[in-house]
């Protein structure tokens, strides 16, 4: 058996990531048509286009799919002899740039969306964008990133190689497992386990959740009572709403507690109930955005001092 | 038909514990400003305005109002129009040669009388004027004007477990809270039609059955909503499995309600899987709610909660909100076969202004539908 030192190593690495990124794009692309047969609608995905006007998030779900199958083709084509030079590197620094719009474009969904999922691989990526997410894309974009300047595939020549180009592969697919909250949701679907949205989940147990959190500890000193005026439920989501006084007004904190996993995200948000409705629900949408922040939180209810330090 | 005693003792019929236990709070606590309140408070964290797809209006600021659907009572019916009384004024709707017109059956505009309840799909159209054009219009672009498609008057349904038979009259439980059994008599000249559809006119079994209202507030049956369960209403089918949930698009069926204590012109959906544990029930494994699962694996959801409901019939979708609990989509275990047989599965059970809006016509009972989260 023949081994090859680092360098060798780091070589057959960046091969392997053509293929690898080939396969990831195209099942991506395959899992996005499933989901838009089975809902017999192409803009019915999750994810980023859920950010754009609805009059735009076909057109955006269009450009998405075709771009990752565009690439995802396009990394196997010139992956060999065939597109050696210039048509490579192109392929290849484009799904460099698509990967770093997607990390973007996810940090930017969890800020706007933070309940939605990143849809990449169709119904199974309904988790909620998270750091692991982000990260994956990260990753994917830095082994785009290593694929420029490979020269063309070829048939490994021994048994050695072919067992280091494995070793790599498998290492990095786990990686990516790691990083891949499908992992979980496909082992629920496979499985016996009920997925969270059809499970049963006493309040109390949500409340538990909630008062364990970092949200609950920040909000709880401008609330009333500890006693939700309102609980309800969407899915995997559970809401419990808490009257509360904040800079000599009245308002309403809102938790949303997602009911899977350990470490489930919780996100919180206030209401000013004095403040009247207003006229236009775009206006009224955009000063209630984000609420984590306490600066912005003051500018969004325009409490000008003595808000939440 | 057959016909079997009363199960009712000293007078009083027995009835079966309700299907929608969960349901008990939602007509007492005003479910309109619950949702839209609900709606409000989902949207200071998420931020995401739902959009019904057509006129990018926020429904959670207002209950959603039908584009396409009028409401009402008859005001006054002529050969060239109809006016229908509503909360806020008249409609005044012109009727066509093409109107088609249902009352127990399809008959002619001439029909209706004054003082019928009324639905009514219309379309807008531009009247073709023969002066001159105001405002610099094109030639020929007169005043836009409502002409109906379709009118449904008097138009009723039951559909839930037959209690008692006492020849062609039936005493329905329609398993909703707070409602008394629903008188229902099958019209004579139907009864060979129902019985083909609901051959066990008998106490256990379940009917769902389309007719027109009377004025003392039966409903006389004029033609089956659907095909009859094989199964005793106590008795339903086992849920799929878990593994059944896709966490995608649901198919199955949509079906219409008639509206209790809604209003009349309420766009929204009777879902089967309401959160048992914040929507007022505490049913446990042993309660009569919990062992009526829908057949079809739903997400639990709440009031106000927003849907995508597609028709894949007419190829129309809105988004409406969660309104009220639905029984009969927990009872009943069957298919729709207008376009295609549909999933065993009655995913949506509509207000009946949000089915007409949806593009469904109400004497077919149901349409094949998609049903999708829209939060």
């Amino acid at each position: 058996m023949v081994f090859v030192g680092g360098a060798g190593v780091l070589a057959i690495a960046r091969e392997v990531q053509i293929p690898l990124l080939a396969v990831l794009l195209i099942g991506g692309c395959a899992a996005k048509a499933r989901r838009a047969l089975g809902a017999r609608s192409i803009d019915a995905g999750i994810g980023p286009t859920g950010m754009f006007p609805f009059s735009l998030q076909r057109p955006a779900a269009i450009v998405i799919f075709v771009s990752e199958l565009a690439l995802g083709v396009g990394l196997l084509v010139t992956a060999g002899r065939i597109g050696v030079g210039l048509p490579a590197v192109a392929v290849r620094a484009a799904t460099f740039v698509l990967f770093c719009t997607a990390v973007a474009a996810l940090a930017e969904l969890r800020s706007r969306r933070p309940d939605v999922g990143c849809g990449c691989f169709g119904d199974v990526s309904s988790t909620p964008v998270g750091w692991r997410t982000m990260t994956r894309a990260a990753l994917l974009g830095a082994a785009a990133l290593a694929s420029i300047g490979v020269p063309p595939l070829h048939m490994l020549g021994s048994v050695g190689r072919f067992g280091e180009a494995l070793a790599v592969t498998v290492a990095e697919l786990a990686l990516l497992a790691v990083l891949s909250p499908e992992i979980g949701e496909l082992m629920v679907r496979l499985g016996r386990a009920e997925p969270c949205e059809l499970r049963r989940v006493p309040v109390a147990k949500t409340l538990d959740t909630l008062w364990a959190s970092a949200s609950w500890r920040r909000y709880h000193r401008y609330l009333i009572t500890t006693t939700p005026t309102d609980v309800w439920r969407e899915g995997c989501w559970r809401f419990a709403v808490f009257p509360g006084i904040l800079a000599s007004r009245r308002v309403e904190v809102v938790f949303a507690i997602y009911m899977s996993g350990r470490h489930a995200p919780i996100r919180a948000g206030v209401i000013d109930i004095d403040t009247p409705p207003a006229t236009s629900p775009s206006s009224r949408y955009s000063s209630l955005t984000v609420y984590r922040k306490s600066a912005i939180l003051k500018n969004k209810i325009n409490i000008a001092s003595n808000g939440p330090g | 038909m057959t016909s079997r005693g009363s199960q009712s003792h000293g007078g009083q019929v027995r009835r079966k514990a309700h299907v929608c236990a969960g349901c008990a709070d939602l007509t007492d606590s005003g479910p309109t400003t619950r949702y839209a309140r609900r709606a409000l408070l989902r949207a200071a964290i998420f931020d995401s305005p739902v959009f019904d797809g057509h006129e990018h209006e926020f429904w959670a600021h207002r209950p959603p109002r039908a584009a396409a659907v009028v409401t009402g009572v008859l005001a006054e019916v002529t050969p060239q129009a109809i006016v229908v009384s509503r909360s806020d004024g008249d409609q005044f709707i012109a009727v066509s040669p093409s109107t088609v017109t249902w009352l127990g059956a399809k008959v002619s505009p001439s029909a209706l009388r004054a003082g019928d309840p009324v639905i009514v799909r219309r379309r807008t159209q531009r009247l073709v004027s023969g002066g001159p054009a105001p405002d610099g219009a094109p030639p020929g672009h007169g005043p836009a004007a409502s002409i109906a498609e379709r009118i449904w008057a008097r138009i009723g349904r039951v559909a839930g477990e037959i209690m008692e038979v006492r020849g062609r009259e039936l005493l329905v439980d329609t398993g909703q809270h707070g409602r008394e059994p629903e008188r229902v008599v099958i019209a004579e000249a139907s009864l060979r039609h129902v019985q083909v559809r609901f051959p066990r006119l008998t106490p256990g079994y379940l009917i769902d059955v389309i007719g027109t209202r009377r004025s003392d507030g039966y409903l006389l049956a004029v033609t089956p909503a659907t095909a009859q369960p094989p199964y005793l209403a106590a008795h339903p089918p086992a849920p799929p499995p878990a593994g059944a949930y896709s966490g995608g698009p649901i198919s199955g069926a949509a079906v219409w309600h008639q509206p209790g204590d809604e209003r009349a012109d309420l766009l929204g959906v009777g879902y089967a899987a309401l959160d048992p544990e914040t929507e007022g029930g505490s049913a446990g494994p042993g309660d009569a709610a919990h062992q009526h699962e829908p057949c079809a694996r739903l997400p639990y959801l709440s009031l106000g909660s927003a849907v995508r409901v597609r028709n894949e019939c007419a190829d129309r979708a809105a988004v409406l909100p969660v309104t009220s609990c639905s029984a009969s989509a927990r009872q009943f275990c069957d298919r729709c076969v207008k376009c295609g047989t549909s999933p065993r599965a009655r995913v949506a059970d509509l207000t009946m202004a949000a089915f007409v809006e949806l593009g469904g016509n109400l004497e077919d009972g149901c349409f094949n539908a998609t049903l999708t989260l829209a939060g």
